[in-house]
C-alpha cells in the first residue's frame, strides 16, 4: 500500500516535470520569435524610407538636409554590427523620422499625395509594429523570467539550463514626446 | 547554469546605455507619447489574474449548464418511466433517467463540434461581413496586424460590414483561424488610434478565446430551450388525456415528477440565458481591459467607446444570434437598460469608468 503511494507520487512530480520543461522550451521559443519580428520590422522600415524620401524630395525643396538626414540615419542602422552601434543608429534613425514627419505636416501638396499618405501609413504602421513587437517580447521574456524564478518550476529550470532572458529596455529619449520645431 | 540573455544582447536594438547616448538634440518620434504613461498604471492592474479567473469562471458556468441540461434530460426519463407504471420504480434511480441525461450530454458535445467547425464563417455570412484584401483597406490592415503582434497571435482575416451604424465584432474558434469585422461607419468615424483600440479590444476576443466559450455556451442554451420547450409542449396534451387514465392506477409518484419536470422546464432555459448573458458581459470587460493591455492607451479606449455609445445610425443587419459578438449592443433600445440581467454587454458607462481606474 506505502509503495503505491510512493510509486504515484513519483509519477506525479515526473509527470510535472516534464510538462514543466516543455513549457519552458516553448516559453524560450517564443521569446526568440519575439525578437525576431522586432528584426522583421525594422527590416520593413528600411525599406520603406527610401520610396518616402524619393517621393517626398519633389515638395521639400527647403529640407533637403532633412531627407538627407533620413537616408544616412537609415543607411548608418543597416551597416550597423555591433548592438551598440545599432541600438545608437536606431535611436538616430527614429528621431530623423520624427522630424520628417513633424516637417510634412507644414507641406499641404505633400500631405496631400496619395503615394505619401500611403507611405505615410506605412512608415508610421511600420513603427507601431515596432514598438508592438518589443512589447510582446518584453511581455514573453517576463512571463518566462517568472517561470524560470518561480518555485517549484525554477527547479526545472535549473536541471534544464534555461537562463533568464533580458528585458529589452526603451531608450530615455524615446520615452519624450516629440518635439517640434518648425523654425 | 544560467546562461544570461538569450539574445538579449546580440538584437537588432542593442542596449540602453548605446542608445541614451544618441544625440539628444535630435527630435524623437514617439508613435504613442501617451503608452509611457499609460504603461507604468497598467503594471499595477492584475490582467493575467482576471484572464485566469475568467476563464475558470466560464468553466464553471459551462459545468452548470452541462448539469441544468442533464438534470431536465433525467427528470423527463424519470417521468416517463414512472408512467409506465412499475411498482419497484426509484425515481433516484430511473435507468431511463440516466439514459435521457447522458443523451443530453452527448448531443450537445456533438453539437458543440459542429459549432465549433463552422460557426466563424456561419457568423460571417449571418451578420453580412466581406473580407477586404490589404489594397482594399491598407490602414485596417495595418491595425489588424498591429493588435496582432501586440498580443504574438498570427494575424486574423480581415472584413468589413458595409453599414454606416459603428461596430466591431471578432470570430474563430481558434487564435488561428480568427477574423476581425468592424463597420464601415466605424472607420469613417474613429482616428487611427481609436480604430487601434477597438481593434484591439476584438483581438482579446480573439486571444481569450471568447468565441469557443460563447458558442460551446450558446449551444447548450439552445440545447436546453428546445428540450424544455418540447417538455411543455407535449404535458399539455398529455395533462388532459393521462391524468383521467393513470388516477385508477394510483401513481402519484409521476404526478409529483410531471410538477417537478414542469417546473423545471420553465426555469432552466431562463436560467441557462441569465448564465450566458452574465458570460457575456464579463467577456466585454476583460476584453476591453486586454485592449489596453495591448495597445497600452486606454485614453483612445475610452474616447472610441463614447463615439461608439454617442451614435445613433440604427445597425440593420444585427440579429439575436449574432448579437453577443458585437463591441457594443447593436440593439440600442435594449443596451437602454442594460443593467439588466438579461443583457449581452454591460453599460458602455460602466466600461468607461472601469477603464479610468485601470489608470489609476
Amino acid at each position: 500500500m506505502f509503495g503505491w503511494i510512493v510509486l504515484g507520487l513519483v509519477v506525479l512530480v515526473v509527470l510535472y516535470a516534464i510538462a514543466t520543461y516543455n513549457g519552458l522550451v516553448a516559453g524560450k521559443n517564443q521569446v526568440l520569435a519575439g525578437w525576431k519580428q522586432i528584426d522583421v520590422q525594422l527590416k520593413r522600415r528600411y525599406d520603406l524610407i527610401p520610396n518616402l524620401v524619393e517621393v517626398a524630395k519633389d515638395y521639400m525643396g527647403y529640407e533637403q538636409e532633412t531627407l538627407q538626414k533620413v537616408i544616412a540615419a537609415r543607411n548608418t542602422a543597416m551597416a550597423a554590427t555591433t548592438p551598440a552601434a545599432a541600438g545608437a543608429a536606431e535611436a538616430q534613425l527614429s528621431g530623423a523620422l520624427g522630424k520628417f514627419f513633424a516637417l510634412a505636416e507644414s507641406y499641404p501638396d505633400l500631405k496631400a499625395n496619395d503615394n505619401v499618405r500611403t507611405l505615410m501609413e506605412e512608415l508610421t504602421s511600420t513603427e507601431n509594429k515596432i514598438a508592438f513587437a518589443r512589447q510582446h517580447y518584453n511581455d514573453s521574456a517576463m512571463t518566462q523570467n517568472n517561470r524560470i524564478e518561480q518555485f517549484p518550476s525554477n527547479i526545472v529550470a535549473r536541471m534544464g539550463g534555461f537562463g533568464p532572458h533580458e528585458y529589452f529596455e526603451v531608450p530615455e529619449t524615446e520615452k519624450a514626446p516629440v518635439k517640434v520645431d518648425l523654425r | 547554469m544560467t546562461d544570461a540573455g538569450q539574445g538579449g544582447g546580440s538584437g537588432p536594438w542593442g542596449d540602453r546605455s548605446a542608445a541614451a547616448a544618441a544625440d539628444p538634440e535630435a527630435t524623437v518620434f514617439a508613435p504613442m507619447p501617451s503608452r509611457a504613461t499609460a504603461a507604468t498604471g497598467i503594471a499595477s492592474t492584475d490582467f493575467i489574474g482576471a484572464a485566469a479567473r475568467n476563464r475558470r469562471n466560464t468553466w464553471v458556468l459551462v459545468s452548470v449548464m452541462i448539469a441544468i441540461g442533464a438534470v431536465l434530460g433525467y427528470l423527463l426519463g424519470a417521468t416517463i418511466q414512472a408512467g409506465e407504471g412499475d411498482p419497484r420504480f426509484n425515481p433516484f434511480a430511473s435507468g431511463l433517467g440516466f439514459g435521457f441525461a447522458l443523451f443530453m450530454i452527448a448531443v450537445s458535445l456533438i453539437w458543440t463540434l459542429i459549432a465549433m467547425r463552422f460557426g466563424a464563417r456561419i457568423v460571417l455570412s449571418l451578420s453580412g461581413a466581406k473580407e477586404v484584401s490589404q489594397e482594399e483597406a491598407p490602414q485596417l490592415h495595418n491595425v489588424v496586424e498591429e493588435m496582432a503582434i501586440a498580443a504574438g497571435l498570427p494575424k486574423p482575416k480581415v472584413a468589413i460590414i458595409e453599414t454606416d451604424a459603428l461596430n466591431a465584432f471578432a470570430t474563430g474558434m481558434s487564435t488561428d483561424k480568427a477574423a476581425v469585422a468592424v463597420t464601415r461607419g466605424l472607420l469613417a468615424t474613429l482616428n487611427r488610434e481609436e480604430l487601434q483600440a477597438v481593434v484591439g479590444h476584438e483581438m482579446g476576443h480573439v486571444l481569450n478565446l471568447d468565441m469557443r466559450y460563447g458558442t460551446a455556451v450558446g449551444v447548450y442554451v439552445g440545447l436546453i430551450a428546445l428540450v424544455a420547450d418540447g417538455i411543455l409542449r407535449t404535458m399539455r396534451f398529455a395533462s388532459l388525456g393521462r391524468s383521467r387514465s393513470s388516477s385508477g392506477k394510483g401513481n402519484g409518484l409521476q404526478a409529483i415528477l410531471m410538477i417537478i419536470l414542469l417546473v423545471f422546464a420553465i426555469i432552466a432555459p431562463i436560467a441557462a440565458k441569465f448564465v450566458q448573458m452574465a458570460i457575456s458581459r464579463q467577456r466585454e470587460y476583460l476584453a476591453d481591459a486586454t485592449s489596453v493591455k495591448l495597445t497600452r492607451n486606454s485614453v483612445a479606449m475610452i474616447s472610441a467607446l463614447e463615439k461608439l455609445g454617442a451614435s445613433t445610425v440604427p445597425f440593420d443587419k444585427a440579429n439575436r444570434a449574432t448579437q453577443h459578438l458585437f463591441i457594443v449592443n447593436p440593439f440600442r433600445d435594449f443596451s437602454a437598460k442594460a443593467s439588466a440581467l438579461m443583457s449581452t454587454h454591460p453599460p458602455l458607462a460602466e466600461r468607461i469608468e472601469r477603464l479610468r481606474n485601470l489608470k489609476g
